[in-house]
């Protein structure tokens, strides 16, 4: 079971995961990965920021905050016997953080490595209060680190990769004792370290990626995900009114709405589930009796619907490539996408006719300026490329789901229920694994394309 | 070269020997000479970075027990990982006694090695059947060999015939004998009709067999070869935990006797198909080439084009395992300096 961030905001949210633990804990062996409390991390590295600049005094101040929620959530969570012990952890913990903070901002020099060493202090601290948790209300339970727990990566400092037959080796090791002693080991997420024992972090994918390791090390029948929302949605339910929240989704699915921005795994934690075929289950800590989403091996079609979800992924721009020139030259194309990658811009759609005329990319609003001056840097006067366009302002919808594989004419009613409600297709995709089909349209139009797919094909509730 | 020798038993000592009598010619063929700077044994080791003097390192061992009585350079200190990890030799040789539980101190030994950027040989399997995929990955992050010849036929080179001889063929599944003790006991069961009690009693008489036959008689040692063959010749992930172990202690004489009667004897055969892999006593047809007597092992390699292709040759033994061990050193010589 992993918690995240919100699930353990406070005392009470604290403790309410400590009963749902509490809940599943006598009759199964559970295994508890615990984000940074609330938005620690992203003031972690305000602080990292602001230290990096010389900015102590600030730096200073935003570190007090920290250091004072932590110590309240504390004092209120952990029973008489361990307070003690739970207080001196985290002021031992509290100085180690201080000192780096200082040595970091009298150095004013940020490391990628220093960095995770500063980052991991927030999953650090949590770990050690919800175990405390736990044994307040006489759960046996030990606060584990991630390299405690056995997760060992390469040294890529702020993105490390686990080594994956090294971790579920250790992984085995350590946590099968805890186990066997009916004690719940309560691992910090995100955070790993080298085998050398320097302490890096897993970057994208965080926690998550933590919880679905261990799951895989020790074959776990399943993965449950703590969260804040019901499970994954049919839509945005801000666009949406009758959203629905989706019972079940393939591991292909998934992907594809984590890829489309959906509030969901990244890609990357989903990884060593699909590998094993470990169910993963996102649930809300608030309403646990809910079902929440399965996400597993299962191709189920849902009663027949070809298409599960549409989402949408605001603020792109398209860059357009075109010139009569570029037809049958051959490396214009790898020449445009070497520019935008050597430009550290990310391309999230391609197109191109088959005329060859013109290569279309969508890449975030804010890259679309720097992609334009590259592009033009790179390919003008030189006789095969005319004009370099931009259009700022557009979003990608994309319509998931893996019954579409196959069915024909999913596509035509896609663009029918859309031009229905008069809006103009500026380019569209289809992943050969034909899990997905997107488009894009101009931003003020995105909801409404979205409410039209999902009404089309009878997502709501 | 510079090697810490961790484990004095045997096949340690044996290694020590060749490497004392053959150093001239390996400086002569490969160039480079092995130094043995470190010994550690159970109770204690010696160090001497110019290169310990191997004879009297030896003369040490028989007398005392143990190196720590090493003139001047000998130690109370037998704590392997901490003299690797503090050690600017170039190749850790772990030859600790195999054990299937938790497979320490080898495993421990081989980890700092390859943390410590050090090459490793090991001839001790244990390490290798609990978590060899984790092994090869780590020595793999650290660029670092990672070598084990000397695990699998001993001087009969299995391993290296199937991963060099073979490529661009599919083996499909593999099976064979890999344990000298219990072929041995079981060779002598059917020839003079003899209880499994009494031929393992002959066969520990003749040194063939430990005084704890667990490990061979139970079928782990096959097993702990299996696994090591599926991960480097089929590359999979496989660990001990992972097979179906069957041994010999419950083979009759009147199961050799209904072996007989269908022209077959009953061996030790370990198995490696497409989805499963298992040690156990069963019949094997006289007429099959795997079907060997004594001590020796044979392994069968099936492959899609070019047919059933067997090895036979002898397991195991100090020495052999000793030369196993040099093989791998000069390879690890031989890729390092290219």
């Amino acid at each position: 079971m992993k918690f995240g961030g919100t699930s353990l905001a406070n005392a009470a949210r604290m403790k309410n995961a400590a009963r749902i633990i509490q809940r599943y804990s006598p009759k199964n062996k559970v295994v508890v990965v615990a984000s940074a409390i609330g938005n620690t991390t992203d003031q972690l590295t305000e602080i990292a920021e602001l230290a990096k600049k010389g900015d102590l005094r600030r730096a200073r101040k935003l570190l007090s905050k920290i250091q004072l929620s932590h110590r309240k959530i504390a004092r209120i969570v952990a029973g008489r016997g361990e307070t003690r012990e739970l207080v001196a952890k985290i002021e031992q913990l509290n100085s180690e953080l201080e000192r780096t903070v200082e040595g970091i901002g009298h150095l004013r020099e940020l490391t990628s490595r220093s960095r995770d060493y500063l980052l991991s202090f927030g999953e650090s601290l949590s770990a050690p209060i919800l175990a405390a948790t736990l044994s307040a209300i006489g759960l046996r339970a030990q606060a584990l680190t991630g390299a405690e727990a056995g997760i060992a990566t390469d040294d890529n400092f702020g993105e490390a990769k686990p080594l994956i037959e090294i971790s579920y080796h250790q992984v085995q090791q350590r946590l099968d004792p805890f186990l066997n002693r009916k004690m719940i080991p309560v691992v910090t997420g995100f955070i790993a370290a080298t085998v050398d024992g320097s302490t890096t972090t897993l970057g994208r994918g965080g926690s998550d990626y933590t919880a679905t390791l261990l799951a895989a090390a020790l074959e776990a029948d399943e993965i449950w995900i703590w969260t804040d929302v019901d499970g994954l949605m049919t839509a945005d339910p801000r666009i949406v009114k009758n959203a629905a929240v989706l019972p079940n989704i393939s591991f292909g699915e998934a992907l594809e709405l984590s890829y489309f921005g959906a509030k969901m795994m990244h890609p990357r934690a989903l990884q060593p589930a699909g590998q094993k075929k470990i169910p993963v289950r996102i649930k809300n800590s608030s309403r646990p009796s809910k079902n929440g989403t399965l996400v597993s091996a299962n191709e189920s079609h849902n009663g027949g619907k070809v298409v599960k979800a549409v989402s949408i992924i605001r603020d792109v721009g398209i860059v357009t490539v075109s010139g009569s020139g570029m037809m049958g030259a051959p490396g214009v194309a790898a020449k445009v996408f070497q520019t935008l990658g050597s430009n550290n811009v990310n391309v999230m759609m391609i197109s191109q006719g088959s005329s060859e005329a013109t290569i279309s990319c969508v890449v975030a609003n804010r890259d679309v300026d720097r992609a334009v001056r590259a592009l033009q840097l790179a390919l003008m006067g030189q006789g095969y490329v005319d004009k370099i366009t931009e259009e700022k302002d557009a979003c990608i919808i994309a319509v998931v789901g893996s019954g579409m594989k196959g069915t024909p004419g999913v596509a035509a009613r896609i663009f029918t229920a859309v031009a229905r409600r008069k809006v103009n297709i500026r380019m569209v995709a289809q992943g050969s694994s034909e899990y997905n089909v997107s488009f894009v349209v101009s931003l003020k139009d995105g909801p409404e394309a979205v409410r039209a797919i999902h009404e089309e094909f009878n997502l709501g509730r | 070269m510079r090697i810490i020798l961790a484990g004095f038993g045997t096949v340690g000592q044996a290694l020590a020997q060749v490497l004392h009598q053959d150093a001239d010619r390996i400086v002569q063929a490969y160039g480079f000479r092995p130094q043995l700077t470190t010994i550690v044994d159970s109770q204690g080791s010696c160090s001497d970075d110019t290169g310990l003097n191997i004879p009297l390192a030896l003369k040490t061992k028989k007398e005392y027990g143990t190196v720590a009585k090493y003139p001047r350079q000998g130690h109370r200190n037998s704590d392997g990982t901490h003299l690797i990890s503090n050690s600017e030799a170039e190749v850790v040789v772990e030859t600790t006694p195999t054990n299937f539980k938790d497979a320490e101190p080898g495993l421990s030994n081989i980890k700092a090695a390859l943390a410590n950027g050090k090459h490793v040989v090991t001839a001790n399997k244990g390490p290798l059947a609990l978590a060899m995929p984790a092994l090869l990955e780590l020595a793999n992050h650290r660029n670092r060999l990672l070598r084990f010849s000397g695990t699998v036929g001993g001087g009969t080179p299995f391993l290296d015939f199937a991963a060099k001889c073979m490529p661009g063929e599919r083996i499909v599944r593999i099976r064979g004998i890999l344990n000298g003790t219990t072929n041995y006991i079981l060779t002598r069961m059917e020839n003079a009709s003899l209880t499994f009690e009494k031929a393992l009693a002959e066969a520990q008489k003749k040194g063939y067999a430990e005084r704890d036959p667990t490990n061979d008689v139970e079928g782990f040692d096959t097993a702990a070869k299996i696994v090591i063959i599926a991960n480097w010749v089929l590359k999979k992930q496989y660990s001990l935990r992972n097979l179906d172990i069957t041994g010999i202690t419950k083979v009759t004489p009147q199961k050799l006797k209904e072996a007989k009667a269908s022209r077959a004897k009953v061996k030790l055969v370990g198995r490696i198909e497409e989805s499963s892999v298992s040690v156990a006593p069963e019949q094997v047809p006289t007429v099959d080439p795997t079907c060997v007597p004594d001590t020796l092992n044979a392994l069968t390699f099936s492959t899609e084009h070019a047919g059933d292709i067997t090895l036979i040759g002898p397991g195991a033994g100090g020495e052999r395992t000793a030369s196993a061990i040099v093989r791998d050193l000069v390879s690890i010589r031989q890729e390092y300096a290219a």
